[in-house]
């Protein structure tokens, strides 16, 4: 192999441009909310195996931390998982945002008043449920499916949900995170102490079940492209990892998802905690 | 009387016995999908695929079409530890316009019997894929498979990942398991039917080879293995070893059909040594291939991030049992005409993000060998460089066996990187409304070398000069297609590019979001050809600028409208030293409307564009183009 000749000013330039553009370019932030999760808890309620296509590596659906971010007339969600981002399907070819694999839903709480909002998740989660009195009102969707496709499948399938789903103005995949930002409008104004978090993560499913919003669903067994270790009905949670106990990352935050995970088909459903942060 | 009458009572409880024994179809899953294409252009071929097979005449390649398709596929749960699917698919090739076409193809040309089309008229349903999943369970054993894959377990550089319409053509036997509890280790291993078509010279594993008068292809076969190690957190080695065999009979084998020894005597009559009939024919290796790489991923920090790749690639071929595709075809080969062995290395930096400020910063070193080749590898759909490259798009892959067919004008162009040596920066800007992405690279070549054995040694796929129109391209050049995507080898080449991209994107708050793109790149493209004389020194200066705005105007429906422009100049684009070279201009204007609607599960796209194209070339004809051209695929799953 030949030794490389550069051309060394244009280099030279770049670099420059770079550590110039740098630090001017630094844009503040408002007030943050962080969340964690602790790592290797990627099972759902402790026996939940991912798909055998060797597209979904390791630690890809992994929840290790959510960060919420007032920035102006925005809020920023910044989702990081445990392991980088990757676009295997070639998101571009479908007006996708640069990722292909995992889909994380961020259910918000407003008023953590029983009786109002929802229940249920959106379509497309199995038989996981939260409690009346942490009902979501809120739910921002950072998903490889571009902006279309998201309300048209919300249009589609969310019924009375769809006008508390929030599709974010952009979504974009950054080393190990997934980043969207929403204008602070749709939310229903700033991120306030008191307001309730969960971020489920799933897999974003471009050819989904009849009434599933873009999720994958969960089975007995794994197959290609399908995660294993529940059940062939719907009494399963089609959740792969959430937050948990206090939402600290601690350890014993596992223990708690697999707890609060655990169903039984006929009698038991799983149960979605609302993390409502210390102020 | 009495007779009929209990047959009837036996027969009415028969029927109530019956009754109850439905299929269980809880055991199975099935998804359907119904893709319709509508093809359309300004010219007068006719036919469902731009570009079709460059090779074999087909039937189904054309601009002028609609046809449809139905798969279905299947998924079947036995047991709680194996899992069947198959898949089942219409051949795409009968436009609506052909009608009764039953399959026949009786006539020398096309008619309105209904039977002059042929089977790719006949839209006959095929099994594409059929394979069984065993799910063990124990000794940390994941799965076992027999049957079809896509082969993406293991990277582009070794055994690539099939492209889409192919991707249950690959078959073979599989194994994914892991060792230790917390699945440090993780391996793979497969043993693949080699395809009869493009793996291996003369683009098969022996048909077509002039050299072969009875090709045997059923006994070919890859061998792969991939094992990865999570060394720490954040921190994880993978290797990827491959080969691939080629074997054909012995002809010296007296049992084989056409032996040169079918009674063990020579030609005088005197019995061989060692020579005899024992019902047991000898297989000799045609062609061999051996591509492993040794890959690493770190994460520095959540936000930084290493990755690398060493690799080595290697070849035998037989040359008793290959003929030489490079002297007997035009130059046109998928492999080097020797033994074969280098290297290719590749480092990519990556900082995303880091300061919270919205920039991150890429930057790759690659270096890959002049006889590096993926026989084996990705042939579309992957790209192992960071780099735009020349092509855009596509990416650029480690193969002289690109496949840049059965592709529409719409479709992305893969080139072949084989030789590769330099770098590429990247800094892009996300945040908020804002994209904004730059690019440099430069490229150099240990593809460099003068007086390069093209004629019986390495392919230069005959067309080798200029700067490529991927959206004007077709097979018989006669457009001036520019530089083929595969031709990394040159008789004289001195050559370096440079590579500069920048793109940037804005969303403005109207409506439901008003997006603008631009993008603008430039490439100098260098290649002092003989370095004897200054007279063949090529120069090419290519600018490119394309411009989108998009706006949705409805859930699920969006409108975009593009504009392109590109100037090339090329100073002694195409010719010879003895006949000369001569300066071409390029200058080239593309806008179109695209049209995306999502409806109850049913995808539209829609798109239309107008090219205009004018060709000044020096010692040729100048040349023009006003192409008209449209695209619409309308999909349903289900």
């Amino acid at each position: 192999m030949s030794r490389l000749r550069l051309p060394i000013r244009k280099p030279l330039v770049f670099l420059v441009f770079v550590s110039l553009a740098v630090p001017l370019c630094a844009w503040a932030a408002g007030a943050s909310t962080t969340l964690s999760d602790p790592a290797d808890d990627d099972d759902g309620p402790g026996s939940y195996k991912y798909p055998t296509d060797p597209v979904y590596k390791p630690k890809s659906f992994d929840l290790r931390k959510v960060e919420i971010t007032d920035r102006g007339d925005d809020v920023e969600f910044r989702v990081t998982l445990g392991a980088a981002l990757e676009d295997p399907w070639d998101s571009k070819s479908w007006d996708g945002n640069g990722f292909s694999l995992p889909f994380v839903q961020i259910y918000i709480d407003t008023d953590h008043q029983k009786g109002k909002g929802f229940v249920a998740p959106l379509p497309g989660l199995g038989s996981a449920r939260f409690a009346d009195d942490e009902a979501w009102d809120k739910v921002v969707l950072l998903s490889p499916q571009g902006k279309s496709r998201l309300s048209a499948e919300l249009r589609a399938k969310a019924g009375g949900m769809k006008g508390a789903a929030v599709v974010p103005k952009s979504t974009r995949a950054s080393g190990k995170a997934i980043v969207a930002v929403v204008k602070k409008a749709d939310l229903g104004g700033a991120p306030a102490a008191g307001w309730g978090y969960q971020a489920v993560v799933q897999s974003n499913e471009g050819f989904p079940d009849k009434g599933d919003i873009l999720t994958r669903r969960v089975n007995e067994i794994a197959g290609a492209h399908r995660f294993g270790g529940g059940d062939d009905s719907e009494c399963d949670p089609h959740v792969i990892d959430i937050l948990a106990g206090s939402a600290k990352g601690d350890k014993s935050e596992a223990a708690a998802q697999h707890k609060t995970l655990a169903y039984t088909c006929g009698s038991k459903t799983a149960h979605l905690p609302m993390i409502y942060p210390a102020p | 009387m009495r007779r009929p009458f209990l047959r009837l009572c036996c027969l009415i409880g028969a029927l109530c016995l019956c009754a109850p024994a439905f299929a269980d179809i809880g055991k199975f899953e099935i998804d359907g999908r119904i893709y319709s294409k509508h093809l359309y252009q300004n010219n007068d071929s006719q036919g469902l695929v731009g570009l079709g097979n460059p090779f074999w005449p087909d039937t189904i390649s054309g601009n002028n079409g609609v046809g449809s398709e139905l798969e279905l596929n299947i998924r079947g749960k036995v047991s709680s530890f194996v899992e069947t699917g198959a898949r089942l698919a219409s051949r795409f090739g009968e436009r609506w316009h052909d009608w009764w076409e039953s399959g026949n193809s009786l006539y020398d040309k096309a008619n309105t019997s209904g039977d002059s089309g042929g089977m790719n008229s006949a839209s006959y349903m095929k099994l594409r894929g059929t394979y069984i999943q065993v799910l063990p369970g124990f000794l940390g054993i994941d799965w076992l498979r027999a049957g079809s894959s896509d082969l993406a377990m293991f990277n582009p550089w070794t055994i690539g990942k099939v492209r889409y319409i192919d991707r249950d053509n690959g078959r073979g036997y599989f194994a994914s398991g892991h060792i230790g509890d917390d699945a440090t280790v993780r391996y793979q291993l497969g043993i693949i039917a080699l395809p009869k078509l493009w793996a291996g010279p003369w683009w098969s594993t022996g048909i077509g080879d002039p050299a072969l008068s009875n090709a045997f292809w059923s006994r070919d076969w890859a061998y792969a293995t991939s094992v990865r190690v999570q060394v720490a957190d954040g921190t994880a080695l993978r290797l990827v070893a491959t080969t691939t065999q080629d074997l054909e009979v012995d002809l010296s084998d007296p049992d084989a059909v056409g032996s040169k020894n079918p009674n063990c005597l020579d030609k005088l009559g005197n019995a061989i040594p060692g020579c005899q009939n024992n019902h047991a024919v000898d297989l000799l290796t045609r062609f061999a291939s051996y591509n492993s790489t040794l890959d690493f991923e770190s994460d520095l920090s959540d936000t930084v991030r290493l990755t690398g790749l060493v690799g080595v690639s290697a070849q035998n071929i037989n040359r008793n049992l290959v003929a030489n595709g490079v002297a007997r075809n035009q130059g046109v080969s998928p492999v080097v005409y020797k033994d074969t062995r280098d290297f290719a290395t590749t480092l990519r930096f990556a900082a995303n993000d880091p300061f919270d400020s919205g920039w991150s910063l890429q930057a790759e070193y690659f270096n890959i060998g002049a006889d590096w080749n993926a026989i084996f590898g990705a042939r579309r759909e992957a790209d192992v460089l960071l780099t735009d490259g020349f092509v855009g798009g596509g990416g650029q892959l480690p193969t002289l066996n690109l496949a840049n067919e059965f592709i529409d004008f719409d479709d992305q162009w893969v080139e072949s990187c084989i030789g590769w040596h330099g770098g590429t920066g990247v800094l892009s800007f996300d945040r908020d409304d804002n994209r904004l992405k730059a690019e440099y690279s430069f490229i150099g070549y240990n593809t460099n070398q003068q007086n390069r054995d093209v004629d019986t040694i390495y392919p230069d796929f005959l067309h080798g000069d200029g700067f490529t129109d991927t959206s004007l391209y077709d097979y018989a050049n006669v457009t001036d297609r520019g530089r083929d995507p595969r031709s990394v080898y040159h008789r004289n080449q001195d050559r370096r590019s440079q590579i500069a991209m920048i793109s940037a994107s804005h969303q403005f708050d109207v409506g439901r979001g008003l997006d603008v793109e631009f993008k603008a790149k430039y490439i100098r493209d260098e290649d002092f050809r003989s370095l004897t004389t200054a007279d063949d020194d090529y120069r090419g200066d290519i600018l490119i600028g394309r411009g989108r705005v998009a706006v949705p105007v409805y859930d699920g429906v969006k409108v975009s409208v593009f504009g392109q422009m590109d100037h090339w100049d090329e100073q002694k684009r195409r010719g010879t030293l003895q006949l000369g070279y001569g300066n071409d201009t390029t200058d080239k204007q593309t806008a179109g409307v695209t049209l995306d609607v999502l409806f109850g599960g049913m995808k539209l796209r829609y798109g239309l564009e107008y090219v205009h194209k004018v060709q000044g070339r020096e010692r040729e004809p100048d040349q023009l183009w006003n192409v008209w051209r449209s695209k619409a695929t309308i999909e349903a799953n289900w």
